[in-house]
């Protein structure tokens, strides 16, 4: 590569054509070349990182969007179908065999595949009694009692047994008599069980019975182990109530507490009886749940037996629990309704582990639901003729239908998140045993008959409330610092100053919500009025010394090198914080009635909480600061010296420079500043996990805590079930999270461009 | 325009230190008055050495010299624009309209609006035509529309820009040329009507053709105002000005009209510099 013949005896020019210096201008271009293509590169991968952590948040949350499903994967004759009429099927927990009670006594296994019998067992029933009447105890314990002509019930369970006997899992189906296979008497003078509803626990039972007589027998049986030789023996107690023969009493439903009876009466209202006392039955309300003239057609509980579904002749399927009233009374209220289905509703399963349910109605169509998210996710037609029997699978995966032709229909359900809807997410839902409806967080609890509450809410409200307040800490204190230090401090002491603030952004967060939480949190408590003190102390204490420091002699000012007043300012400000600490305790004495946390409580009604907004906004402000102060701070020095000057030369005063020139045109950098230092505050983890309490509340209060998004990700994601709707729904909160800085990011560099073409100087 | 000192008296020459000057300022009144004038960087280093001037009203008075000789820094002394330097000790008087300005209890800032100044580069603010103009007025509190919207007319007309900008009033002053930029300038500073208009190597950065915009700017001017001009380009000063003096090493070397200055310097030192011996 000859850059141009060396003609006469240049000593630069021979030398660009030497070999070695040749090549090294190859070797130069190469870098260069090399150079670009790795930067290129590098801003390629940035952004193919970025989106592949927002395709795999997707990923994740996606099958929370994907509809529910209905598949029939098998249908058939109905086993043993000589065997009577049907009261109730189940299946057990594969879904493999099912079982069948029919009003003749008969229980009957069979396969779900292919409806083969496995067993037909005939109920130790004595001869010449029928079966008169049936309930089922709640799904999970596999019970149902037949109610009999005599006055007496015979309780049977539904068990299955697996067992690997050539490492296959054959699974044998049995049945079991809790209460004994002899029928108990339920009403001693034996007239025929009309009605019939029950509950076996471990230790107490329950049966209710309608007698042919108009009367409701309740008979309780209680275990009692002996101390001495732990013999059982079984305590009953009874009680009853004289009904109107016009009442016609029916779909009996005793809650798993065995406490509260609801039943139905022929006018389509629902009575609503405490049964907790067994001798004392009580009706506390009767209400009507179903519009006039309409007739209630199906009454089931909801999983955990505290939601009541009411399905009526119009299709209309509603809610109702019991609220707590203004007297203290529970009086159940109608929660939600769904009416998607236009014919008479004939049978209602609902899924044993979660608040969903399917109904099918007489024209062979069944809807599946679910009662918290409020979805009806799917409604299909099954069977061409009306549905008279429903189950659902343990699992919720599968579903049969026996329809009025004699024809079992079984279907795969595919169902796996309904949980999840927007409303269920960022609406008010009213949640069973709640009040009125509410935003709340509360993923999971001990009991399994827990109602998720997956409104997040709470959560991306919380987010912005730490945000806010370590923004009201950290703004003033980083922007004027950050105006001073760049403006007016001495460069001397500007070099110290800077990077000492800027080493405190390497102060490990865990470290700054370890303190915060542990020691911050029990100071400020201790000392809440000094902590408001200072607040008011510190800027006032500054205006004070700056205007008694102006009014000194300059003999004494004169000491003191330009630029260096701040220093001043260290033992004022020191003396500020103590004087505030230690007037705390006489304050709250004078004022507070000796306790400002009880006063707050007691007196304006404000509920405190130890960790709460107020230390997260000091502890998070402090980690913010670094951030803020050192970006304004950069802006502000690097605005052109020549502007200043300008401005000075026309007659104005440091101040006016500062507020007209210098912040103008330091705006965008600000700016830039402030939303860096925003959007750490809405990402920031170990603080507001350490230093909140982490409690999801809706409350604005500074004195209340609160739970953001990150936090929540972080202490819950590790107790998730994986691919649990617990743990897309986490997924889902870090993609909002995502989109919120995604979202303000975008935002912000909008706004700072076009501050920069409005303001920049060059 | 304020009063000033009309010298009824021929000046005393060793009032002028060293200088022996053929200056006759008895028709002029006197505007500034440098006596004594000593400037230290730090400690150690000193810019001006003693300098004595006087320098008469509405007329151009011109500063050359070669870089580094000082002339900027007296030049800023006149509106204590080097108070802002770090270690920067005055001493000696400087007095417009007979008050020395190094007076303690002197307002710096209505100092500065009294003496404007235009600097080498121009430096308007990232803010529309109309506000830089009126930037000056705001600052001493006058917000009425009616007089910023007069002021900002016969500012810019003043600096012989109205005709190229007055459809773009609110456009960003960023987006104008150099010399427009330094014509803003110049209009922002007689906006607040200074008695004193201190220009340091006001074209230094412009092309030819805007350098004669400012040069016939300044003789414009000239009828209004006091003017003092830095400038590096002798031949500019020969344009320009009516007194020119001629500084070397911190010392006022020579002070004089300007004809007598550039056809007859008493001084060897100001005919090498000004046949371009050295500078």
């Amino acid at each position: 590569m000859n850059i141009q013949k060396s003609d006469h005896n240049s000593p630069v020019l021979s030398a660009l054509n030497d070999p070695a210096i040749v090549r090294y201008r190859h070797w130069r271009m190469l870098k260069d070349k090399i150079t670009r293509h790795a930067m290129t590169v590098g801003g390629i991968s940035v952004i193919f990182a970025i989106l592949l952590i927002f395709f795999y948040l997707l990923y994740v949350v996606f099958p929370l969007l994907v509809p529910a499903s209905m598949q029939q994967s098998g249908q058939f004759v109905m086993p043993a179908g000589d065997a009577g009429k049907t009261l109730h099927i189940a299946t057990e927990e594969k879904s493999q065999i099912a079982v069948r009670f029919t009003d003749q006594g008969r229980t009957i296994f069979f396969k779900t595949k292919d409806g083969s019998v496995i067993a037909n067992h005939p109920l130790p029933l004595p001869t010449g009694v029928k079966i008169t009447s049936f309930a089922s105890s709640d799904a999970s314990s596999r019970v149902v009692a037949f109610g009999l002509s005599d006055g007496k019930v015979l309780v049977v369970r539904h068990s299955y047994e697996i067992t690997y006997p050539k490492d296959e899992a054959v699974i044998t189906p049995r049945l079991e008599y809790p209460l004994g296979e002899t029928p108990i008497v339920i009403d001693e003078k034996g007239n025929a069980v009309l009605q019939l509803a029950l509950q076996i626990g471990e230790k107490a039972n329950t049966l209710i019975a309608v007698t042919a007589d108009h009367r409701l027998v309740i008979a309780g049986l209680i275990k009692q182990v002996s101390f001495i030789d732990e013999s059982v023996t079984t305590e009953k107690t009874g009680g009853e109530l004289a009904l109107d023969p016009k009442d016609e009493l029916s779909h009996l439903l005793l809650d798993k507490e065995q406490q509260t009876l609801y039943a139905v009466d022929s006018t389509g209202q629902l009575w609503h009886l405490d049964v907790a006392d067994k001798t004392k039955p009580h009706v506390i309300e009767k209400l009507p749940v179903v519009e006039k003239g309409n007739k209630v057609t199906s009454l089931v509980f909801l999983a955990s037996d505290i939601s009541l579904l009411v399905g009526d002749n119009q299709g209309r399927i509603t809610q109702w629990f019991p609220v707590r009233n203004k007297n203290n009374l529970m009086l159940l209220s109608k929660v939600r309704e769904f009416h998607d289905q236009t014919a008479p509703i004939t049978a209602i399963a609902v899924e044993e582990r979660r608040k969903g349910f399917a109904a099918a109605d007489n024209t062979g169509t069944v809807g599946i639901y679910h009662a918290t998210a409020q979805r009806t996710l799917l409604v299909e037609s099954v069977a061409k003729s009306s549905i008279a029997q429903l189950t659902m699978s343990p699992r919720a995966d599968h579903m049969l239908a026996e329809d009025d032709k004699g024809q079992v229909h079984v279907m795969e359900v595919k169902n796996r998140h309904p949980e999840v809807s927007w409303a269920s997410l960022w609406g008010k839902v009213w949640y069973e045993s709640y009040p009125e409806p509410a935003y709340i967080w509360q993923s999971s609890s001990a009991s399994n008959d827990f109602e998720p509450k997956f409104s997040l809410t709470p959560l991306a409200f919380g987010t912005f409330k730490a945000a806010f307040y370590a923004m009201l800490i950290a703004v003033p204190l980083s922007i004027l610092g950050a105006v001073y230090t760049a403006y007016f401090m001495s460069s001397r002491m500007r070099r110290i100053v800077k990077p000492s603030i800027e080493v405190m952004e390497a102060l490990p967060t865990v470290i700054l919500g370890f303190l915060a939480g542990l020691w911050l949190a029990p100071v400020v408590e201790l000392n809440l009025p000094g902590v408001f003190m200072l607040f008011l102390f510190m800027p006032l204490g500054t205006l004070t010394f700056a205007y008694v420091w102006k009014n000194l002699p300059e003999s004494i000012t004169y000491r003191v090198p330009e630029g260096w007043q701040a220093a001043l300012l260290i033992p004022c400000i020191l003396f500020c914080a103590w004087l505030a600490f230690f007037l705390s305790p006489h304050i709250e004495g004078w004022f507070f009635g000796g306790d400002m946390r009880h006063w707050l409580t007691h007196e304006l009604g404000i509920g405190f909480d130890q960790r709460n907004a107020l230390v997260v906004g000091i502890a998070m402000g402090l980690a913010v600061i670094p951030n803020i102060f050192s970006i304004a701070e950069d802006a502000i020095f690097s605005v052109p010296k020549h502007l200043t000057v300008g401005s000075l030369a026309l007659g104005a005063t440091p101040w006016q420079t500062m507020i007209r020139v210098v912040l103008l045109t330091a705006s965008p950098g600000i700016f830039s500043a402030l939303m860096i230092g925003m959007g750490r505050a809405v990402g920031e983890t170990m603080i507001v996990l350490m230093a909140t309490g982490n409690t999801p509340v809706l409350d604005f209060s500074i004195f209340q805590g609160l739970r953001t998004l990150s936090a929540n990700i972080a202490v819950e994601m590790p107790e998730s079930e994986l691919h649990s709707t617990h743990y897309r729904v986490l997924f889902l909160a870090g993609f909002v999270l995502f989109m919120f800085t995604f979202f303000f990011n975008t935002l912000a560099e909008i706004i700072r461009q076009r501050l920069r073409r409005k303001y920049s100087s060059l | 325009m304020t009063q000033s000192n009309v010298l009824t008296h021929s000046i005393d020459m060793n009032s002028l230190g060293r200088n022996e000057s053929t200056l006759n300022l008895s028709n002029e009144s006197i505007c500034v008055e440098v006596k004594d004038l000593n400037l230290y960087y730090g400690n150690h280093k000193q810019a001006l050495h003693n300098v004595n001037m006087l320098i008469p009203e509405k007329r151009v008075t011109a500063y050359i010299g070669p870089s580094g000789c000082g002339k900027s820094t007296l030049l800023r002394c006149f509106n204590r624009m080097n108070d802002l330097v770090d270690g920067v000790k005055i001493d000696g008087q400087i007095l417009i309209d007979g008050s020395n300005i190094y007076d303690p209890g002197v307002n710096v800032a209505d100092l500065r609006r009294r003496v404007g100044m235009v600097f080498q580069k121009p430096n308007p603010f990232p803010k529309s035509i109309y506000e830089n103009v009126a930037y000056g007025l705001r600052l001493q509190g006058i917000n009425n529309r009616r007089i910023l919207d007069e002021v900002v007319e016969k500012s810019l007309r003043g600096a012989a820009l109205w005709e190229e900008v007055k459809d773009r009033l609110h456009d960003n002053a960023l987006g104008m040329s150099g010399g427009q930029q330094q014509r803003l300038v110049i209009a922002r500073a007689i906006a607040i009507e200074p008695e004193i208009l201190l220009l340091d190597e006001p074209a230094s950065a412009l092309d030819p053709i805007s350098t004669l915009k400012i040069e016939e700017l300044i003789h414009e001017l000239k009828s209004d105002y006091t003017i003092v001009i830095v400038t590096h380009n002798m031949q500019q000063a020969a344009r320009v000005s009516d007194y020119t003096a001629f500084m070397y090493l911190g010392e006022l070397i020579e002070f004089g009209d300007t004809s007598t200055l550039f056809t007859n310097p008493t001084k060897k030192q100001t005919e090498d510099y000004i046949t371009g011996r050295y500078g």
